[in-house]
C-alpha cells in the first residue's frame, strides 16, 4: 500500500470540501445527514424485504416527485437547533409576557360573553387541529429524502406544539372567567361534531393518511397548512380584534411569524422541485385533487366567524398566492 | 397570580385524541407503524409521562444548555487540548463521534415515528421534544468534531462513518436500524428509550464524561454530559407504555422487545465502549473499568428499572454477566489486529502497568488475553510487523455483525452457534444472538453480513486491499497503533535486561 496516495486533512467534511464556499454552521450540521440512501435495495441495514424497508423504498425513494439531488435543498433561514431555541425562547418570552400583562389588566373580564362562546366553539378546539399539523409534519419529516427538508418539518412540528400549547393555556385561563361555556371540556365535542370544524377534520384526517412523501409534502404544506394558517390564525385574529379581544389578535400575529418562516422554506422547496421536468404538472394535479377539500374546510370555518366579511374568500385567495 | 401554573394547563395540552370518522382508526394509526398490540386509542389515554415539560420550558432550558456547552467550547478553542491530548484519547473521540453523531440524528426520526404514530397523546408530545433533542445531539456532535477536521483526516469520519460499509458501522447500523429505525412507535419506545437510553446512553455519556474530565478534555466532558440531561428526560418515554402493555396482558411481547434490544446494545458496547474505557483512555485517567461501569449502570440500575416495571430479567442474564468479563477484551484484540479497517488509531493499552491494572480488574487476564498479546508483542519487538496485520476478515455473527470470538488460553472456547433457516446456514457468536434472530427471522434473514458479501464475491479483490476499498477507508484514514508502538520499547528493554541476566 506504500505507493498509494495518503489522504490529507481538508478544511471541512469531505462531502462539502469540493465547494469553494466556506461552509456555514448550518451546512456543517444539517446537510446529507440521512444514511438511508446508501443502498437502494435496503434503506436500513436489515432484510431488504422488511416492511419498513419497503415503506421507504416505496414512499420516500419511489415517489413520483423526483429530483436528482434533494440533498441540495437549503433552508433559506438556515435554522439549526441552537438558533431555533434562541429564536423561540425569545418569542415565548414575548407571548407569555402578553399573557401576564393582559391577565393583570383583567382582559378576559372585559370580553363579551357572546364572544367567549365563540371562542369556546371556534378557538379553543383548535388545539386538535394544531395537533394534526404536529403529527403530519412529524410524518413528512421522517420520510423526507434530505435532512435539510426533514429539519424544516421537525421545527414546524415543534411550532405546532407551540400553537397547541398557547391554545391550551388560553383555554384554561378563559375557563376561569367564563365558567359556563364548556371551556376545557367541550373542545373534543366541537372538533368532532360542530359543522365549523368538520371540513378541517376531514381534510386533516385524510392528509394524515397520505403516505407517499411527494404527495404528502405538497398537500400538507401547499394546501392543508396554508388553509389553517389563513383561516384559523389570520381570520380568527381579525375576528378577535373586532370583538375587543386584542390578546388573541396579538397571539395569532405572533404565531404567524412562524408561518412566515415556514413559507420561506416552502418557496425554496417548490422552486427546487420545479427544476425537474414533469413536477409542475404533478404538483398541479395534487393541488387540483386536494384544493376542494381545503376550500370546503375554509368555507365551513370562516362562515361561522363573526365580523369578518369575506373571510372565506380572503383565506382562499391567500392560499392560492402560494402557488407557482 | 398573573401567569398560570404549568400544571393548570398541561393536561389540556396532552388531551388530543379524537375519534376519526373520515378514515378508520387503523388507517390513521396503521398497526404496523403504531404497534400491533390490538389496543384501542382509549387504552393509551392513561399514558402518563413521569418527566413533564412544556414547550416554553423546553425552549428556555435548551437555550440555556446550549449556551453552556457552546461557550465552554469557544473558551477552550485555542487551548490546544486536542493537539496535546494523548493519542489514545483522540481515538476515543474519533470512535465516539463516528459511531454516534449521525445515529443520534437518525434517532430524531425514531422519535418522530412515536410522535406521529403513538396512540398515547402524552407520548406524542414528549416525543416531539425528544425529536428536537436528537437533532441537537446530532448537530452538536458534528459541530464539535468539525473543529478538528483540518488537523486530522480521521476526524472526517465523525460525518462519514454512517455512509460506509466499514465493518463496525455495519454492526452499528444493524443494531440502531433494528431497534429504532424500522420499528413501530411502541416498540421504539420500549427498545430505544427504555432498553437502550435508560442504561446504555447513560453509561456512554456519563462514563465517558468522567474519563474526559479526568483527561482534561472539558469541552467533550461538558458536551456529552449536557446531552445526557436530555437523554434522561426522553429515556422515560418508554416506561409508561410498558405499564400499559403489561396492564393489558402484553407482558410477553414487551419482555421480548426488551431482551432483544438489551442484548444488541451489549454487543455494540462491547466493541465500541469496552476498548475505549479499558484500553484507549490513558491509564491515569480511567475512572472505573468498563466492567465496573457496566455493573453500576446496567446491572444495578437497569435491573432495578426492569423489576420496578414488573418485567423479568432477560433469560440470558447469567450469560450476560459472564460476558462482562470477556467479550470486550476479544473485541479489542480483534479491532486492534484489524486496525487498518477502523477510522481511529487503537491504543494497544498493554504496557506492564496497564496489564497489571487489567489483571486487577479482570483476574486471569494475563493467562488468557495476555497470552495473545505476548505473541503480538514478540512480533513487534522482533520487527515482524507483517505478522501483526491481518490478511483477511474474521468470521462475523449474522445477528450482531461482530466477530465471533472465544476466550483464548487454557480454556479456549470459541464456538459457533449455527442455524439453518430456509436453506441458508447462519452463524452466530452466541446462543443469545441466535435466539434474537429466531424471534423474528424475516427481519434479519435477507441481510448479508460482511463475510457473506465477501463470500458472494461482492468484495474485490478478495483480500485486505479489496476489503478496505469496500469499506471506503483509505490510507490517511486507516487506523494504526495510536502510539506508533512506542510502548513496545519497554518490552524491548525488558528483553535486553533478561538477555543480559541470562548471559
Ligand atoms: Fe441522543
Ligand atoms: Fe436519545
Amino acid at each position: 500500500m506504500s505507493e498509494v496516495q495518503v489522504l490529507k486533512p481538508q478544511k471541512t467534511w469531505s462531502h462539502l470540501a469540493a465547494r469553494r464556499r466556506k461552509p456555514s454552521e448550518y451546512d456543517i450540521v444539517s446537510t446529507n445527514l440521512h444514511y438511508n440512501n446508501r443502498d437502494a435495495n435496503a434503506p436500513y441495514e436489515l432484510a431488504p424485504e422488511l416492511f419498513m424497508n419497503q415503506w421507504y423504498k416505496q414512499n420516500t425513494f419511489g415517489t413520483a416527485l423526483k429530483h436528482a439531488d434533494w440533498n441540495a435543498f437549503r433552508d433559506p433561514d438556515e435554522v439549526i437547533y441552537r438558533t431555533y431555541n434562541l429564536m423561540q425562547d425569545g418569542q415565548e418570552t414575548y407571548v407569555f409576557g402578553l399573557f401576564d400583562q393582559f391577565n393583570q389588566r383583567e382582559h378576559d373580564k372585559s370580553l363579551d360573553a357572546r364572544w367567549a362562546g365563540t371562542l369556546a366553539r371556534l378557538y379553543t378546539p383548535a388545539r386538535y387541529l394544531f395537533h394534526t399539523l404536529q403529527m403530519a409534519s412529524a410524518y413528512v419529516g421522517q420520510v423526507s429524502p434530505a435532512s435539510t427538508i426533514t429539519n424544516c418539518h421537525y421545527f414546524q412540528m415543534a411550532d405546532s406544539l407551540r400553537w397547541l400549547s398557547h391554545t391550551a393555556y388560553r383555554t384554561k385561563e378563559l375557563s376561569l372567567t367564563f365558567t359556563d361555556k364548556g371551556l376545557g371540556q367541550d373542545e373534543r365535542h366541537y372538533w368532532e361534531q360542530d359543522s365549523a370544524w368538520q371540513g378541517f377534520r376531514e381534510l386533516m384526517e385524510k392528509v394524515l393518511t397520505v403516505w407517499d412523501w411527494g404527495e404528502a409534502i405538497i398537500v400538507l404544506n401547499m394546501i392543508a397548512k396554508p388553509a389553517v394558517d389563513e383561516a384559523v390564525l389570520r381570520r380568527l385574529g381579525e375576528a378577535a380584534r373586532h370583538n375587543g379581544d386584542v390578546l388573541l389578535g396579538l397571539l395569532t400575529d405572533a404565531q404567524l411569524m412562524d408561518v412566515a418562516r415556514h413559507r420561506r422554506w416552502l418557496a425554496a422547496f417548490t422552486k427546487m422541485a420545479l427544476e425537474t421536468e414533469g413536477n409542475k404538472e404533478l404538483i398541479q394535479s395534487w393541488i387540483e385533487k386536494w384544493q376542494p377539500l381545503a376550500d370546503k374546510a375554509i368555507d365551513a370555518y370562516c362562515s361561522a366567524l363573526p365580523d369578518v366579511p369575506n373571510a372565506a374568500e380572503a383565506a382562499k385567495t391567500a392560499t392560492r398566492e402560494l402557488g407557482f | 397570580m398573573a401567569l398560570l401554573n404549568r400544571m393548570e394547563w398541561y393536561n389540556l395540552a396532552r388531551t388530543t385524541n379524537w375519534t376519526p370518522t373520515y378514515v378508520t382508526e387503523d388507517e390513521l394509526f396503521p398497526p404496523s407503524l403504531s404497534g400491533d398490540f390490538d389496543l384501542p386509542l382509549t387504552a393509551w389515554e392513561v399514558y402518563d409521562e413521569p418527566y413533564k415539560q412544556t414547550y416554553p420550558e423546553y425552549v428556555k432550558v435548551q437555550r440555556e444548555k446550549d449556551a453552556g456547552a457552546y461557550s465552554v467550547k469557544a473558551a477552550l478553542e485555542r487551548s490546544r487540548i486536542f493537539e496535546n491530548a494523548d493519542p489514545g484519547w483522540k481515538s476515543v473521540m474519533k470512535a465516539h463521534y463516528g459511531a454516534i453523531a449521525r445515529g443520534e440524528y437518525a434517532a430524531a426520526s425514531a422519535e418522530a415515528r412515536m410522535m406521529r404514530f403513538s396512540k398515547a397523546p402524552g407520548m406524542r408530545n414528549m416525543s416531539t421534544l425528544g425529536c428536537m433533542d436528537e437533532i441537537r445531539h446530532g448537530q452538536m456532535q458534528l459541530y464539535f468534531p468539525h473543529e478538528h477536521v483540518s488537523k486530522d483526516r480521521q476526524m472526517d469520519w465523525a460525518f462519514k462513518a454512517y455512509d460506509t460499509n466499514e465493518w463496525a458501522m455495519i454492526a452499528a447500523r444493524h443494531f440502531f436500524d433494528d431497534i429504532m429505525m424500522t420499528r413501530d412507535a411502541i416498540s421504539v419506545s420500549i427498545m430505544l428509550t427504555f432498553s437502550f437510553e435508560t442504561g446504555f446512553t447513560n453509561m456512554q455519556f456519563l462514563g465517558l464524561a468522567a474519563d474526559a474530565a479526568e483527561a482534561g478534555d472539558h469541552t467533550f466532558a461538558n458536551l456529552i454530559s449536557s446531552i445526557q440531561t436530555d437523554e434522561s428526560r426522553h429515556a422515560q418515554i418508554g416506561g409508561p407504555a410498558l405499564k400499559i402493555l403489561i396492564a393489558n396482558g402484553k407482558k410477553a411481547e414487551a419482555q421480548k422487545r426488551v431482551d432483544i434490544a438489551l442484548w444488541g446494545a451489549w454487543k455494540l458496547f462491547s466493541v465500541l465502549t469496552g476498548p475505549i474505557m479499558d484500553y484507549y483512555t490513558p491509564l491515569e485517567h480511567r475512572k472505573q473499568s468498563f466492567k465496573e461501569f457496566m455493573e453500576e449502570w446496567i446491572v444495578a440500575q437497569f435491573e432495578r428499572a426492569l423489576t420496578d416495571m414488573g418485567l423479568d430479567l432477560p433469560w440470558y442474564w447469567d450469560i450476560f454477566l459472564q460476558e462482562l468479563n470477556d467479550t470486550h477484551h476479544g473485541m479489542h484484540l480483534g479491532s486492534y489486529f484489524w486496525r487498518p479497517t477502523v477510522w481511529w488509531n487503537p491504543a494497544a493499552g498493554v504496557t506492564p502497568e496497564e496489564r497489571a491494572w487489567l489483571e486487577e480488574k479482570y483476574p486471569g487476564w494475563n493467562e488468557t488475553w495476555g497470552e495473545c498479546w505476548d505473541v503480538f508483542i514478540d512480533n513487534v519487538v522482533d520487527g515482524n510487523m507483517e505478522k501483526t496485520y491481518p490478511e483477511t476478515l474474521p468470521y462475523v455473527c449474522n445477528m450482531c455483525q461482530l466477530p465471533i470470538l472465544g476466550v483464548p488460553g487454557k480454556k479456549w472456547n470459541v464456538k459457533d452457534y449455527p442455524l439453518d433457516y430456509n436453506g441458508r446456514l447462519y452463524h452466530f457468536g452466541s446462543e443469545v444472538d441466535r435466539w434474537c434472530f429466531q424471534q423474528d427471522p424475516e427481519r434479519y434473514a435477507g441481510h448479508m453480513s460482511i463475510v457473506d458479501r465477501f463470500l458472494a464475491g461482492m468484495i474485490q479483490p478478495m483480500n485486505l486491499e479489496g476489503a478496505l476499498k469496500y469499506m471506503n477507508i483509505a490510507p490517511g484514514e486507516c487506523g494504526d497503533d495510536a502510539h506508533n508502538y512506542a510502548w513496545a520499547e519497554t518490552y524491548r528493554a525488558l528483553r535486553e535486561t533478561r538477555k543480559a541476566a541470562n548471559a
